[in-house]
């Protein structure tokens, strides 16, 4: 029998890092400027694909890098930081291989429909919207805003695959090293499919608050961001609890 | 590792990465995947019955995810059985291409089926037709998928197992199509009869061009047209996507030591900041090159 109790207060740490990681992924995704089905249309402004997708293609990128920088030590600034700039990069090649097709593809310059100037470049905006639609391509706030979000989802996967895998490092009494010096160790394996797990259920949650299409942090409905953040800590911790159980008691 | 090795890995991996945008990307025309499949879906209820294929199994990065770990898994057990890399890789891409297969088929025959009452009629010559080059091009993006999950495993020792790598991939294959390539499809092929550079217009939602080149238009003709431009940029995206955030790591290896691990997030964070003053650059460009589309009332007052 386990010691559900112990384990948990043992591990209790982790629990908090995992909840934590869980809420950045969630906060992260309001950053992300996605148009949905309109943008693939140029019918508005932003990326033109869906909210989980493009938040779980940039975050699960940044779990690959971090999971990498974790294969050769276990200082967590890096492992984090790798994290963060692999899901950056996604994002930002996404982003400008995404313009080149609006710009020399479809002929429509960027522009948002949610504000008359760009916040950070001060570029009118409204006369840059064709009838019709609701702005078209990536302006610089709403590029500059996906690069932050996918950024902080990155750093949120990492945190949350560095947690478990040393949640796992206690219950097996190896150390990182250890672990990974095995090809293909079980530890590995379901740690990491328990952050895709908790990465992609908090890349759903904040798409109840977004509804298909947001601009990235100028966007009114950014504002609605701690909806997400609560809801997302509630249930990340729960399955933080699960995620303590299963690797400890492994 | 050898620098010099792992920077010929890492180019390898760039080139199949390139090879999976680019191949994903012109399967999800040729099949009418993703947002722009809302318009064909649209269409034949604005009265505009059409012969492009439609499925639509499910989003891109899902529907690719699925793809790459189902050949994943099948070269993954393959390999633990000492079979050799390249048939263990190719059947599983097969496999994959099989499983693909049948869900375009049903996909097709489901949707078409259901859109009865708006007079779409199922083209079994669509279907013959279109099945085999979708189920060739998933392979292409499965197989490529692999060689990338593979070599990160053997050359690089990514702690990950290879169907995990997969099936991110697969993912991430599937965001980046779905945001970059799909866009020429949706907002240029699906709408060349209005002016260039007008966007869509709400009004003119699903009234998609039927008339191709010559004769009627098939998912073919898409897939010919995008594969211009929309596909090679799909592929330039993802081959990047691989090849950068790998290449920081194997030019300043953090194996070595914590300071070259620094360096390489250091180096990243300065590929980021190019290209979003790259991005300003071209935005600017656009902006001078096309001009705004009303006047400012303010200044003409």
């Amino acid at each position: 029998m386990i010691d559900i109790a112990g384990l948990i207060a043992e591990n209790i740490i982790y629990v908090l890092l995992i909840t934590l990681g869980g809420v950045l992924v969630s906060v992260s995704v309001h950053f992300v400027p996605v148009g949905g089905a309109p943008a693939a249309m140029a019918q508005a402004c932003g990326i033109g694909t869906g909210t989980v997708q493009l938040a779980a293609g940039a975050g699960l990128t940044g779990l690959v890098t971090a999971g990498a920088m974790m294969g050769v030590t276990d200082n967590i600034g890096l492992v984090l930081a790798s994290g963060t700039v692999g899901g950056m990069i996604m994002i930002a090649v996404t982003m400008i291989v995404g313009n080149w097709v609006y710009f020399y593809g479809v002929g429509c310059p960027a522009a948002s429909a949610k504000v008359k100037y760009d916040p950070i470049t001060k570029d009118r905006q409204d006369l840059y919207i064709s009838q019709g639609t609701e702005g078209h391509a990536i302006p610089t706030v709403s590029f500059v805003s996906g690069v932050i979000g996918a950024g902080l989802g990155g750093l949120g996967g990492g945190l949350v695959y560095y947690a478990l895998l040393k949640i796992g490092e206690v219950a097996s009494g190896l150390t990182v090293k250890d672990i990974m010096s095995t090809t293909g160790h079980e530890l590995v394996g379901l740690a990491s499919i328990f952050a895709v797990g908790i990465f992609f259920m908090n890349a759903v949650i904040p798409s109840y608050n977004i509804g298909g299409t947001i601009e990235g942090f100028h966007d009114p409905k950014f504002k609605r961001w701690p909806r997400a953040a609560i809801t997302s800590l509630v249930v990340t911790f729960l399955c933080a609890i699960l995620a303590v159980v299963t690797l400890g008691g492994m | 590792m050898d620098p010099l090795i792992g920077m010929g890995a890492l180019a390898l991996m760039g080139a199949a990465a390139t090879i999976a945008g680019a191949s994903e990307d012109l399967e999800s025309d040729i099949g009418s995947q993703s947002n722009p499949n809302s318009q064909v879906q649209l269409a034949p209820q604005m009265s505009y019955p059409h012969r492009i294929y439609n499925k639509a199994i499910s989003g891109e990065p899902p529907s690719n995810a699925l793809m790459c770990t189902i050949g994943g898994t099948v070269a993954y057990v393959m390999l633990n059985f000492n079979v050799s890399v390249v048939l263990a890789l190719t059947i599983g891409s097969l496999v994959a291409a099989m499983v693909h297969g049948t869900y375009a088929t049903t996909a097709y025959m489901g949707r078409c089926s259901s859109q009865k009452r708006f007079k779409q009629m199922v083209y079994l010559d669509v279907l013959r037709s279109h099945t085999p080059p979708i189920m060739g091009y998933s392979f292409i993006t499965t197989f490529t998928i692999l060689v990338v999950s593979y070599i990160m495993v053997t050359v690089f020792a990514h702690p990950f197992p290879l169907p995990l790598l997969a099936f991110i991939w697969g993912i991430t294959v599937g965001a980046i199509g779905s945001s970059t390539g799909d866009v020429h499809y949706g907002a240029e092929r699906e709408f060349q009869d209005v002016e260039f550079g007008s966007g869509l217009n709400t009004a003119n939602s699903g009234k998609i061009v039927r008339k191709a080149e010559s004769g009627l238009r098939s998912s073919m003709d898409n897939s010919w047209f995008c594969a211009k431009f929309g596909g090679p940029v799909t592929g330039i995206a993802f081959g990047m996507t691989v090849f950068l955030s790998g290449w920081i790591t194997t030019v300043f290896d953090p194996s070595k030591g914590p300071a070259a691990g620094w360096e390489s997030v250091i180096a990243g964070a300065l590929i980021i900041l190019v290209m979003i003053i790259y991005n300003r650059k071209m935005e600017v460009s656009a902006r001078k090159e096309f001009g705004p589309y009303k006047e400012d009332k303010e200044e003409a007052a």
